[in-house]
């Protein structure tokens, strides 16, 4: 990695938002070059001042009057009922967000961008495990897989058996919970839920959009990479070439790359084209 | 996995005062950041909170409620600007993120607090907003691409181009201000 390829992925590097290898890229591209060094320094210390000037200008401060004022209004409101309106517009919104995922995805995958495109999808991808493996809190009911294959492509299909319902990795077996399509944050997932090494672990699978397709000259065989702790939980990573494939859960990272070796292979020749 | 059903009554409130109400506070702040204006900042969080707690049924406990009542403030924003018959916020004219700039001067340390929010407010809004919800509120990528329904490329190349415009107004402002130091 160049000074130029650092400076480009500062800020992201300074937010947290990359990828765990690109990551450990940078800090190996930093421990030989000082002047990268400094300027990472001294972007960390804007940001710092800048938050530290904001918290203290007090002249942004709400009244006490106003607060107290829309407290009491919206106590008052929540007490006259429940609104009705938000289930007649929530197929709205939920298009509206699948729209707008779509075209942002759509857009960042161009060039540079995605890396944070990734990020993203990595961060559903682990929202997803939460909020349905684990949580059961979906707004939408997940559907079957062959629902899934009939509506929105063949990949479902693929799922419906592959990973097979009992793997076996180099640290213990894995055995298939569920199988079902779902969607979280305006996103589809084929999500696969096992349970493996005493916890829920997702397997979740969503399609690239846009149209573009991440170009994969003659890769064989999929190229798994772990992409570190994402609240809480471990995630890793492949992709073929019409989808980003996600392994998440409160397991090891080494565990869950275990399970990712076992299956990958399988699962991105079933995948391929598709 | 039902569907979630609107909380009523003594119910909603209580879930809508421990996850919303913490943070009217900081929502104010950004609110009067973005307008300059009290009396409308005030507008804009009451519309806002009402927005809220009308909807408070769609909003996942365990997700970031902060990053989520933004995004209804800056809709709110959107739509009374389009009704005041304001054009809304124009798209950068180029998103590309490689606008690098050399290496960056460090921050100078004479400038006060003061000095920083006023070379933040003299660059273009759109910088500003972005700065602000990235570096003051800490919110996600994501969750500012989604708070300004801008795709996540246009976030980064403007918090990449914002910070370039902030540093130089800090270098021109540490300019006068050491001029204005010097000639005193």
């Amino acid at each position: 990695m160049e000074c130029r390829d650092v400076r480009e992925l500062a800020d992201s590097f300074l937010g947290e938002e990359l990828l765990t290898e690109t990551n450990h890229e940078i800090l190996r591209h930093l421990e030989t070059c000082p002047a990268c060094r400094a300027d990472l320094a001294s972007r960390r210390e804007l940001r710092d001042r800048t938050r530290r000037a904001f918290q203290s200008a007090r002249n942004l401060d709400p009244s006490p009057e106003f607060v107290t004022q829309l407290r009491t209004r919206l106590q008052d409101t929540a007490h006259q009922g429940p609104a009705r309106r938000g289930f007649r517009i929530q197929g709205w919104w939920a298009l509206a967000a699948t729209v707008l995922l779509a075209v942002t995805l759509g857009l960042a995958y161009r060039g540079r961008d995605w890396i944070a495109a990734t990020s993203a999808l990595a961060r559903a991808a682990v929202g997803d495990h939460r909020n349905c493996a684990l949580q059961f809190r979906l707004a939408e009911k997940p559907i079957s897989l062959d629902e899934a294959a009939q509506r929105y492509g063949a990949a479902y299909r693929v799922l419906e058996s592959l990973p097979p319902d009992d793997v076996v990795t180099a640290v213990g077996p894995a055995h298939v919970l569920e199988r079902h399509a779902c969607v979280y944050g305006g996103r589809r997932f084929a999500h696969i839920v096992f349970d493996y090494r005493g916890a829920r672990v997702s397997l979740l699978v969503t399609a690239i959009e846009g149209g573009v397709q991440l170009a994969l000259p003659g890769e064989a065989l999929p190229h798994v990479t772990s992409a570190g702790r994402i609240d809480e939980m471990s995630v890793v990573s492949f992709r073929t070439s019409r989808q980003m494939v996600f392994f998440a859960g409160d397991v090891p990272q080494a565990d869950l790359m275990k399970l990712a070796d076992a299956v990958a292979e399988p699962l991105y020749r079933g995948l391929a084209g598709v | 996995m039902a569907l979630q059903s609107a909380p009523a009554g003594d119910h909603a409130w209580a879930a809508f005062e421990a996850e919303a109400l913490p943070h009217l506070d900081r929502l104010f702040r950004l609110a009067m950041w973005f307008e300059r204006n009290r009396p409308e900042a005030e507008d804009l969080v009451q519309e806002t909170m009402m927005q809220a707690l009308q909807s408070f049924h769609r909003f996942q406990p365990g997700t970031n409620c902060r990053a989520w009542l933004t995004t209804i403030l800056q809709h709110v924003r959107s739509n009374r600007r389009r009704a005041r018959g304001r054009s809304p916020l124009v798209d950068d004219p180029d998103d590309r993120i490689g606008q690098a700039t050399p290496f960056v001067p460090p921050v100078p340390q004479q400038l006060t607090d003061e000095d920083l929010l006023g070379a933040l407010a003299r660059i273009p809004a759109r910088f500003q907003e972005v700065i602000v919800l990235c570096d003051v509120e800490e919110l996600t990528y994501k969750e500012i691409a989604d708070a300004l329904a801008i795709p996540l490329g246009t976030v980064m190349s403007r918090l990449h181009r914002g910070r370039a415009l902030l540093r130089a107004e800090l270098g021109a402002s540490t300019g006068a201000f050491s001029g204005r130091r010097a000639g005193a």
